[in-house]
């Protein structure tokens, strides 16, 4: 008997207008000691399937058929009181974002406590003393439960909610998107953890992601849902090496991978289903090229395939080789490509040009100490950047979340105050766009934002929004309405018409960052920061946007700024990659040269931090200490060297420059780069998944 | 901006679908409905009420078949509801006493509301010295408490229904001024705003055609329960003998009333001002509360 | 210096400078706006030789404006109201048991008003849409709209004169002689009188805290935290107290801010139910031109809405964990 039995689950949400039938028939086993995993893009059903069997559907949620048995019980058929019995004790859960998840006024430790002692009658002491235990396993301080979860950050937030989830020792644990929104190296020690818990103790867990990667590294089986429904199960060695499904195939190969940098990802065309009304036929049919009338009739059964631990739902199981081979090809999906988009395309003249830049914030003091005349103290947010992009060149900039990444950008923007350093855009000197001439610099350089759902005013229609910047550079009426139209059906929003009058709430995230997209093109600049642009887009959209801005650097010669944390993305795009650290660069060169040498420690394992698709390739993990530092007291020296597995005494000495290490075509602020130092290959850097990880842990 | 007509005639056409939407939330919540019938009829009253007022509410005296002055009668055919203790007609006093109680309500919300949403968003726009002046005036405002200051200047300076319109929008702009800037500091930081200004948008634009239509449900808000308080503040003023003298207004009808020692027989005269008052500001506050729901997307789930 | 240290020096700079600023005020209005009452009250001619010179010389009537001003800031800050005009007593003696008698029928009925809406706001928002919480909107809705005088005016009519339950006016019987403190307020008789303007207060108040505890509830319920809460098995009552602990803060520094506000709210029920409180003293005093009580009145009044909004800012900073006060990260 399965741990968890799910059989043809339906559920529905009720809507102002209408209903959502969010679950369509999904059905899945896990057994007990299995890592299972349940992918899918966003609406596929998966968090809402976690939610059901937790008893935790939002009000207007409603389970309409189906049954969910656990141990032999039927948990739909539980009463409130019973399920509070099981939840936790049994069966505990692992929230979407840590970052809300914890009660802000309650301090960690209690919060903790509090599930222990729901459920079991012991001492306050004893509990504490768990969960002293519990911090200390998921490689947090024991001595911190008395914090409240603000004086956390995002990752050891993660670890709070993790080590509540193994409080007591339950059988299932669902974790529900456990890493989206941390940093790709946050991300890798979590799923580390979550890898080396499972080995220790025998819990099964239900893992919800949209990574099939994060899946590939954790899980034994899984499902691919869309549309409420599963398109394919089984075992994880068996679904990911060799899909038979459409959308699996799709999906995989819409996830960029950063050894790739010849190989674009393929985007699956067009947006997620109508769920209004039950599907009637293939939930996929209206995206997948292979499909026929047959998947407009039905939807396909998911069917056995033979001798394997692999089941799909799809007519044409038996083309299956066929089709992924095919599907390998944009072509097949509808999707012209430039073939003269990638590789040594010409770079124009230098468009935007910075030496030494730097930002710095400067913290509020109090009177006493601006009367002594304390020097205040500094955020570098940005330290000394000096950087130059071409036209038609894309330069990349990585870095995680706080390294100053953002700020740069909005900074060579002019959106803030540079304080150091010098702007040369356009052969001219920013001083001398600022001296009352800045409308000219605005209409030559434009910056996209990250979140799609903010970076519109919501009162206003599109054909304003996109209009705006024209009326603010003094077009008169007809270019204006003209170019509105050229410039929306140039980002893919065809025909325009359909469009001009909506408002953003109209529109899906992928059709709101188009639209500000075309915000930015309107004014046919000759420079573009893009902030994180893709973060918040579902892997297919993500692709139709990196495509977009790729071609836009080839074909109108516009010079990209491309900032992201996300490494697989930035490769893909990217001319030119530069690695951002606490505010500086720590790493610059040709995409190519870094992805296959990178020279910075840091840089490696920003890297080796990216989870693989591919079940059936190990990967090494390189697994950092500690978080970055506070960019207020920076150690002197070499910035990274505290978490620098091979740092020596010189590196705390003096800061290397940028020139220290590389090549032609690369650069690295680093005295020891990797693959260069007899020391290297004996450090830690090179370890087993689970047994390099973070060195608090004390047993 | 004679380019701008296109964009404008679109607006319009939009206009009257928004407002549509923004009106729907009273149909669909019955004590806004009820709160908006009160307020039509309170509106009529405003406006017609002295042309329909049988007697003069202050120069009739009202006699009986034998000239004998009516003192102090409850309702009858000569008088509908009842004469004051002076002989003077209370139906009459009503109809007449609604305009004032409009006037002051309508002007004194409508100052509130404009004063506290402009002071609230430029505060809350430009930040820095601007801020910290116009807040510490709000903070000036709110520690001077309202009812004896208020009393104190009537006590010098002659009521008149004007004075008191401004002393009250002067006393009570600081709460939209406040709720506004709160709202205002945290738009600034939407991404909207700083891709406005990315696109060359000046401080004028970005304020009045970004940041203020994201706020303006609020200051609608806030000016219709302007409405109210300025009316429940005259009232009260009225009825504490602060009133202006030359005019029957429903508060000042409450203090005849009650100076007058006759609270305990002539409910007559006591019901009209009282229950006038209260559903008025109980409906504009049923109103504001259904529009709250419907703007505050945070008290909003989803349903 | 701590963050919250600086936090507190600062507040309290503001606090008095805004002092500074409601005193000008009173002594801009009382003394320098046409037609000074101090100045017509000497012509009027009601006063005798002795009072009139030992006016001029406590307020410094014959000296520069600057000078009274000094001599006037000296006085008030210092608390030395001099003497009633009317009454010839100190004013000090004549509003300290006026100031007691509001603060006996302010401070529990706020307290009452704050628990009980408090809790029944968490209820009916935690029930949204429920019958109850229709009711509870309306009703606290109409009282707190409506102006105190009006909602009094009816329950005099109902409870005093229709239902003969209680006493219409006053603090205590005609026929009470009361000596000492707990004689004053410790009887039935004062109980009988105190029973209606508590009730009315109590309920003029509610709408606020109804409110401003449902709306934080409703707020917090679809929050991600208590979704985690509830995942950990905590039962409907214990995820209740967690939303409504949530939702504290607001709460709690709008009872500092009414708190403050309280001697000018009531000023309205003093009168119709002619509570010998502060707020009616500075009616009557007003009416009957008793400068140096109005002036010691108002004064009260501002100062104690200017502590409380300190007070308010504070508890505010203290009560939430996420507002650093430790000194230490930014």
């Amino acid at each position: 008997m399965s741990l968890l039995e799910i059989d043809d689950l339906h559920v529905t949400y009720s809507t102002g207008d209408g209903s959502v039938h969010a679950i369509n028939g999904v059905s899945f086993d896990i057994d007990e000691g299995v890592n299972y995993g349940l992918a899918g893009e966003s609406g596929s059903g998966k968090s809402t399937a976690a939610e059901a069997v937790l008893g935790l559907l939002p009000e207007n949620g409603t389970v309409e058929s189906g049954s969910v048995t656990f141990k032999g019980q039927d948990l739909l058929a539980l009463s409130e009181r019973e399920r509070r019995d099981v939840l936790w004790e049994d069966i505990a859960y692992i929230p979407q974002s840590a970052m809300d998840a914890l009660d802000p006024v309650m301090t960690t430790g209690a919060q903790i406590r509090q599930a222990i002692q729901t459920h079991r009658n012991v001492t306050k002491s004893k509990a504490r003393d768990r969960v002293q235990e519990l911090f200390d396993m998921v490689g947090l301080d024991p001595d911190r439960i008395d914090d409240y979860p603000h004086e956390f950050s995002g990752g050891m937030r993660q670890r709070v909610t993790i080590a509540m989830a193994l409080a007591l020792d339950p059988d299932l644990i669902i974790a529900d998107e456990p890493t989206t929104g941390l940093d790709v190296i946050v991300q890798d020690k979590i799923i580390d953890k979550i890898i080396e818990i499972q080995d220790r103790i025998d819990s099964s867990l239900l893992l919800i992601t949209h990574e099939v990667g994060v899946i590939a590294e954790t899980c034994d089986e899984l499902s691919i849902l869309y549309g409420g429904k599963v398109m394919e199960q089984g075992s994880v060695d068996n679904v990911l090496v060799n899909p038979t499904n459409p959308y699996t195939m799709g999906l995989k190969n819409s996830f960029p991978e950063i050894d790739n940098v010849d190989e674009d990802p393929v985007s699956i065309p067009g947006s997620p289903p109508d769920l209004s009304e039950p599907p009637t036929g293939c939930a996929f049919r209206d995206r997948c090229p292979f499909a026929d009338e047959e998947c407009y009739e039905s939807h396909p059964d998911l069917v056995d395939l033979p001798n394997r631990n692999h089941r799909s739902a799809c007519h044409y199981v038996d083309n299956a080789a066929q089709m992924r081979r095919d599907a390998g090809d944009p072509r097949t999906w509808g999707i012209e490509t430039d073939t003269a988009s990638d590789g040594d395309h010409e770079r124009g003249e230098v468009i935007l040009e910075t030496d030494g830049l730097e930002k710095w914030y400067t913290q509020s003091q109090s009177l006493l100490d601006r009367i002594r005349g304390d020097e205040p103290n500094h955020v570098r947010a940005v330290d000394g950047v000096s950087l130059s992009v071409r036209k038609s060149e894309v330069l990349g900039i990585a870095g995680e979340s706080g390294c100053g990444k953002s700020t740069l950008g909005e900074t060579v923007a002019l959106l803030e105050e540079p304080t150091g350093g010098s702007i040369t855009f356009d052969d001219t000197d920013i001083e001398e766009y600022q001296d009352g001439n800045m409308k000219a610099f605005r209409e030559k350089a434009q910056i996209i934002f990250q979140d799609p759902f903010d970076s519109l005013n919501p009162r206003q229609t599109v054909r304003r929004l996109v209009g705006e910047p024209l009326a603010i550079h003094d077009r008169d009426r007809d270019t204006r309405a003209r170019r509105v139209r050229e410039t929306l059906e140039r980002v893919g929003l065809t025909p325009a018409e359909k469009f001009l009058d909506q408002y953003p709430h109209e529109l899906s995230g992928g059709q709101r960052q188009r639209v500000a997209i075309a915000r930015a093109l309107v004014l046919e600049p000759d420079f573009l920061v893009c902030d994180e642009p893709a973060s918040m887009l579902d892997v297919s959209l993500k692709v139709n946007l990196l495509n977009l801005l790729r071609r836009l650097a080839d074909e109108e010669d516009i010079g990209i700024i491309y900032i992201s944390h996300d490494l697989a993305s930035l490769t893909q795009v990217s001319d030119r990659l530069a690695i951002m650290y606490l505010g500086r660069i720590i790493e610059q060169g040709d995409t190519e040269a870094i992805v296959e040498s990178p020279k910075h420690p840091y840089t490696e394992s920003l890297l080796r931090a990216a989870p693989e698709k591919d079940p059936s390739v190990s990967r090494d993990r390189v697994l950092l200490e500690g978080e970055p530092p506070n960019p207020v007291d920076l150690p002197s020296g070499c910035a990274f060297a505290p978490r620098c597995p091979k740092a020596q005494d010189e590196c705390y000495r003096e800061e290397p420059g940028l020139d220290a290490a590389g090549g032609p075509n690369q650069s690295a602020a680093c005295y020891f780069p990797v693959g260069e130092d007899p020391v290297a290959d004996d450090g830690p850097a090179t370890d087993d998944a689970g047994t390099g990880s973070t060195p608090q842990e004390s047993d | 901006m004679s380019t701008e007509t296109i964009t404008w005639r679109d607006r319009a056409a939009t206009v009257g679908e928004k407002v549509q939407n923004q009106l729907a939330f009273v149909l669909s919540d019955r004590m806004a409905l009820v709160g908006v019938l009160v307020m039509v009829s309170f509106v009529f009253l405003g406006v017609f009420g002295p042309m329909l007022a049988p007697h003069d509410p202050i120069e009739d005296d009202i006699r009986d078949d034998e000239g004998d002055l009516l003192r102090l009668e409850g309702p009858s055919s000569v008088a509908p509801l009842g004469t004051t203790v002076y002989g003077k007609d209370i139906l009459s006093q009503f109809l007449a006493g609604a305009r004032p109680t409009l006037i002051v309500g309508l002007f004194g919300g409508l100052g509130t509301g404009v004063l506290g949403f402009l002071v609230g968003l430029v505060s809350g726009y430009y930040g820095g010295w601007v801020d910290e002046v116009l807040m510490r005036l709000t903070d000036l405002t709110f520690s001077l408490p309202f009812m004896p200051m208020a009393l104190l200047l009537l006590t010098f300076v002659t009521p008149s229904i004007w004075l008191i319109t401004v002393i009250i929008a002067g006393f009570l702009w600081k709460m939209p001024a406040r709720v506004v800037r709160a709202e205002v500091l945290t738009l600034r930081e939407r991404t909207f705003v700083k891709s406005a200004r990315a696109s060359g948008a000046g401080h004028l634009r970005t304020m009045f055609f970004h940041v203020a239509p994201n706020v303006l449900p609020i200051g609608f808000l806030y000016t219709a329960y302007g409405v109210a308080w300025a009316i429940a503040a005259a009232a009260s003023l009225a009825f504490l003998g602060f009133g202006d003298p030359t005019t029957t207004s429903w508060g000042r009808m409450l203090r005849m009333v009650f100076d007058s020692g006759n609270i305990r027989v002539a409910w007559w005269w006591v019901f009209p001002p009282a229950i006038g008052i209260a559903a008025v500001t109980t409906s504009v506050f049923l109103i504001g509360r259904a529009y709250e729901e419907i703007i505050n997307p945070e008290i909003q789930t989803e349903q | 210096m701590s963050d919250f240290q600086r936090f507190l020096a600062k507040r309290i700079g503001i606090a008095i400078g805004l002092t500074l600023i409601a005193v000008t005020i009173i002594f801009v209005v009382l003394r320098m706006l046409p037609g000074s009452p101090f100045e017509s009250l000497i012509t009027a001619g009601n006063l005798t030789q002795g009072q009139v010179d030992e006016i001029m010389a406590l307020y410094g009537l014959d000296k520069p404006i600057w000078q009274q001003y000094l001599i006037y800031l000296r006085n008030i800050l210092t608390f030395q109201f001099g003497y009633s005009i009317l009454q010839s007593q100190p004013v000090w003696d004549i509003l300290a048991p006026k100031l007691a008698n509001t603060l006996i029928l302010l401070v529990p009925a706020l307290v009452t008003t704050a628990v009980v809406s408090t809790l029944l706001g968490m209820y009916v928002g935690w029930n949204r849409g429920s019958k109850a919480e229709t009711a509870s909107i309306i009703g606290t809705t109409f009282l707190r709209s409506t102006p105190v005088f009006i909602t009094a005016i009816f329950f005099v009519i109902i409870f005093s004169y229709t239902l003969d339950l209680v006493p219409a006016f006053g603090m205590r019987s005609i026929t009470a002689t009361p000596d000492g403190l707990l004689d004053t307020y410790m009887s039935m008789d004062f109980l009988h009188h105190y029973i209606l303007p508590f009730t009315v207060t109590v309920l003029f108040y509610s709408g606020d805290f109804l409110l401003l505890a449902r709306n934080g509830v409703v707020e917090k319920k679809g929050s991600e935290f208590l979704k985690l809460h509830r995942a950990k098995g905590l039962s409907e009552n214990e995820q209740l107290m967690r939303a409504g602990r949530n939702s504290m803060l607001p709460v709690i520094t709008y009872f500092a801010l009414r708190l403050g506000m309280i001697f000018q709210g009531l000023i309205l029920l003093e009168v119709v139910f002619a509570w010998p409180g502060i707020g009616r003293a500075l009616v009557l005093a007003i009416q009957q031109q008793d400068y140096p009580l109005v002036q010691a009145s108002v004064f009260i009044m501002a100062l104690a809405v200017i502590i409380m909004n300190l007070v308010a800012d504070v508890l505010y900073a203290y009560f939430d964990p996420t507002v650093s006060v430790s000194g230490g990260g930014a």
